[in-house]
């Protein structure tokens, strides 16, 4: 079958509306392999760029759950360096007082997920129950939970007292049969790539299975209708942000344990817009009732890709935040309804 | 009085993918005339109203304004051209005055341009506000405004761009009875100041009453055009005259019989819901009310009487006084959820706002309140097959037209929005389903499915509540009447007063406070 002359703009702006973030992917992993040849597709390269963004990836997770059910969080930045934080003077306490190192590092971990979860309720409790706003509740978030971190180690280093477990957790991974680095060791795919890959997988399956996926969606899409549809609208949204806090304190987890140590003026500094970028990117919607988190990975993956490539090829760091502006409004100019 | 052509539409046709939405239609509009355009939903009204305010190119075709050829590539170009639409989601900004919304864009300035003349601003506002008839305070906020207000407030707004033809997309269906009276005496006012008015409708009555020239769209075609001679009835091209069951011919292309089903029997004695002394806090009060199961009860009142807030008293939407009985049992739902486990299904009145995710797909609408009963493990997981399979279920049921279930709900017509409205709340298995404004924005042939499903359904034994600001409606649908007024039941009307044939002055009069017969002397 011959095709017809002339391409149909409009019904290619529809593919590009659905599957733009993924053409964007491969148009930019063609130039980066293009450009790098064999350095860009070097095993040990995606392993690191898999492996630097995971934190990022995880809050993008969860920010997905959030501005598709409607909201935003900026504090996710900071309540990572919180949560952080805490969990790490808590498992140091716990070592100077004699404890195993296991027990330090299971009560520390606790501390750090639990204290994302805690944070998370709060910003719930205040976008739900207080009634604010959910920019200016979690504005108040960004600046408070950094703040009291700074508090905690007087704006310096916290370093873990953990001599290997902790930092295991962060640096190790699952060796890859076949593929070794250049040292001659087998190539691991770290755990915090896997942590990633698994909250990403179980946050799709929420959104699109789960009843509360779905009544999030309803909420985002059509709040007033949902609630009088029956759903349990402050419910639903005080559960999001609480899920947020869970995520920030998992990629609290994986960024302490990684660096084994929490630098409280710099951890998760703007690591919030990161997210929200990645989100935005993926074709998640700001304005709630639709979200995609497999298009969220593709972004983080995007945004990393970015930034490897530019370092890589010797562009000036003071540039990088250019290209990605740009990057990130062209993906937004790309994906937006064609109009009605 | 001359009357000249203003606007035409020449062979216009419009094509979307897969879809002939307007096929070479040609109308003229002329100057002093009141021209309503009538068709079922999809017969292409709509598609025309944008082309004329040039929000859609026509595919072939043009357009004429004052025997000029034009081209409207945007809205603008129309606005420029003099023409104004009044749209039927209202479109003030709610955070400025009225005198704010009405010069938006045209705001009279101070000498040197920077700071807007705030005295003129406002004398203009209350001018134009005395042109449509509306007491309106121009220094109010527009969130402030009653829907009917609002709508007073967008008519003057047109009038303030001097627009020599305005559109009006569907413009009484927001009102009651009274304001929709208000209005009909502002475009009668607006064509002997030699405007052009155009104006959508499903009320054939109102059309056949008010509009001197009318043109019957069906399936993007213009099937047919009556005028008016003087002050004479509709007329078609041979002469005879049009009433309204005419045009409701013309516009489904066969004859309509009476569009209300027969009305079945209730179960006398078993009471599904009882109000005893109930109200909405602050808003209606003492309301005494049992409706039985199988029954319909209609609630008639004007806009802003209470009967809305009542409702949404009864299902935990607002604070509710007095007592209430469901299935002889009292409770008070605190949210629709615990009245939803408690049997009472609400249908609002806003499909847009309040009733349907417009953005999510019709299997998600129709499951949304009764995820519970689709889902496995506790009700964690979402059985997806069970969610099609009830929503195919409901799709069979209600004859609900519409491509795939899994597309955007946005897509589908008035009439089939408000089945899968229903079928959200059926989902859920109520003993007793309240209805506001069943057929809003819904044309003639979904309204009598609409009516045969509610009576369907009622037959079945399930007590209805019917909340309608269209009173042959109500009459119509429902065993009784009960009329609201200024919070409080003002009368009722059994099923023989509805056979009467003065039963709709009767509510009307309840309706406006005008005590009746034995109903508490005044």
């Amino acid at each position: 079958m011959i095709g017809r002359a002339g391409i149909d703009w409009r019904h290619f702006q529809v593919i590009l509306e659905r599957w733009g973030v993924l053409v964007a992917f491969a148009l930019l992993l063609g130039i980066s392999t293009y450009k790098q040849g064999f350095d860009f597709l070097n095993p040990e390269n995606v392993r690191a760029l898999l492996n630097s963004n995971a934190p990022v990836g995880i809050l993008a997770v969860g920010m997905t759950l959030v501005i598709a059910c409607g909201g935003i969080d900026l504090s996710v930045g900071s309540i990572v360096v919180l949560a952080a934080a805490l969990g790490t003077t808590a498992m140091n306490r716990c070592i100077e007082s004699g404890a195993s190192e296991l027990n330090a590092v299971l009560l520390g971990g606790a501390v750090t997920i639990g204290s994302g979860i805690l944070a998370g309720c709060v910003n719930g409790a205040l976008v739900v129950f207080g009634r604010i706003a959910p920019f200016i509740a979690t504005l108040g978030g960004l600046a408070a939970f950094r703040s009291m971190s700074l508090a905690i180690a007087d704006a310096g280093e916290i370093r873990s007292q953990s001599a290997a477990l902790f930092s295991a957790l962060g640096r190790g991974g699952i060796p890859i049969p076949g593929l070794e680095n250049a040292g001659g060791k087998p190539l691991t795919l770290s755990y915090s790539t896997v942590i990633f890959f698994v909250v990403a997988a179980i946050a799709q399956w929420f959104l699109s299975r789960a009843r509360f996926g779905r009544h999030l969606i309803a909420v985002g899409a059509n709040e007033t209708a949902a609630r009088y549809s029956g759903v349990s609208v402050a419910w639903i949204r005080f559960r999001v942000y609480a899920v947020m806090g869970l995520l920030a304190g998992v990629a609290a987890l994986v960024q302490s344990s990684r660096m084994n140590s929490v630098s409280t003026s710099q951890l998760g500094l703007g690591s919030e817009l990161d997210a929200i970028a990645a989100v935005v990117i993926g074709g998640t919607s700001l304005r709630g009732g639709f979200g995609r988190v497999w298009g969220t990975v593709v972004g983080v993956l995007i945004l990393g890709m970015i930034t490897n490539v530019l370092t890589i090829s010797g562009v000036s760091p003071y540039w990088q935040g250019a290209i990605k502006g740009a990057v990130i409004v062209l993906a937004v100019l790309v994906q937006r309804p064609a109009r009605a | 009085m001359t009357e000249e052509v203003v606007l035409a539409v020449r062979s216009v046709t419009v094509e979307y993918p897969g879809v002939r939405a307007l096929d070479s239609v040609s109308i003229a509009f002329r100057s002093h005339e009141i021209h309503a355009i009538v068709g079922e939903n999809g017969a292409g009204k709509s598609t025309l109203m944008r082309v004329l305010a040039g929000a859609v190119e026509p595919s072939h075709g043009s357009l004429e304004l004052c025997g000029r050829s034009v081209k409207f590539a945007q809205p603008s170009d129309a606005i420029r051209g003099g023409i104004a639409m009044v749209h039927q989601e209202l479109n003030l900004v709610p955070t400025l005055t009225v005198a704010e919304n009405i010069s938006l864009g045209r705001e009279p300035m101070r000498r040197g341009g920077v700071s807007v003349n705030r005295p003129l601003q406002v004398a203009r506002a209350i001018e134009l506000l005395a042109v449509v008839g509306a007491q309106i305070d121009p220094q109010r906020l527009a969130s402030s405004l009653s829907i009917a207000q609002a709508q007073f407030v967008e008519i003057a707004k047109c009038l303030a761009s001097e627009a020599r033809v305005l559109i009006f997309d569907e413009p009484t269906a927001v009102l009651g009875a009274n304001e929709a009276v208000r209005l009909h005496k502002v475009l009668e006012q607006l064509r002997t100041a030699g405007r052009t008015i155009i104006f959508i409708s499903h009320h054939l009555d109102e059309v056949a009453s008010l509009a001197d020239c009318v043109s019957v769209l069906r399936d993007g075609a213009l099937v047919a055009a009556f005028r008016r001679h003087g002050k004479g009835p509709l007329q078609d091209a041979a002469g005879d005259s049009v009433d309204a069951a005419r045009l409701a011919c013309a516009m489904v292309g066969r004859s309509v019989g009476s569009i209300y089903p027969p009305k079945g029997n209730a179960f006398v004695g078993e009471n599904a819901i009882e109000l005893r002394h109930f109200g909405a806090q602050g808003r209606s009060q003492g309301i005494n009310l049992a409706v039985a199961r199988g029954e319909i009860v209609g609630l008639a009142g004007l806009v802003g009487s209470g009967r809305t807030e009542t409702a949404e008293a009864i299902v935990g939407l607002r604070a509710a006084v007095g007592t209430l009985l469901i299935r002889g049992r009292a409770m008070r739902p605190s949210s629709p959820r615990t009245a939803m486990r408690a049997g009472i299904g609400y249908v609002s009145e806003d499909r847009k706002g309040s009733g349907l995710q417009l953005s999510l797909s019709c299997i998600e609408n129709t499951t949304l309140p009764s995820l519970d009963a689709v889902s496995k493990y506790c009700g964690l997981v979402v059985d997806r097959k069970a969610q099609r399979a009830v929503t195919a279920k409901w799709i069979a049921a209600l004859g609900v037209r519409c491509a795939r279930p899994a597309l955007p709900v946005s897509t589908l017509s008035g009439g089939n929005q408000q089945k899968i409205a229903l079928a959200r709340w059926l989902e859920t298995k109520p003993h007793v389903l309240i209805i506001d404004e069943p057929t809003r924005g819904v044309d003639v042939g979904a309204k009598g499915e609409i009516y045969d499903i509610i009576a369907r359904l009622a037959r079945g034994g399930l007590a209805c509540i019917i909340i309608s600001s269209e009173l042959p409606e109500l009459i119509g649908l429902a065993h009784r009447v009960v009329v609201i007024h200024a919070g409080r039941v003002a009368g009722e009307i059994d099923r023989a007063g509805l056979m009467q044939r003065d039963c709709e002055s009767q509510i009307m009069r309840l309706a406006s406070g005008i005590p009746i017969e034995l109903e508490g002397a005044a």
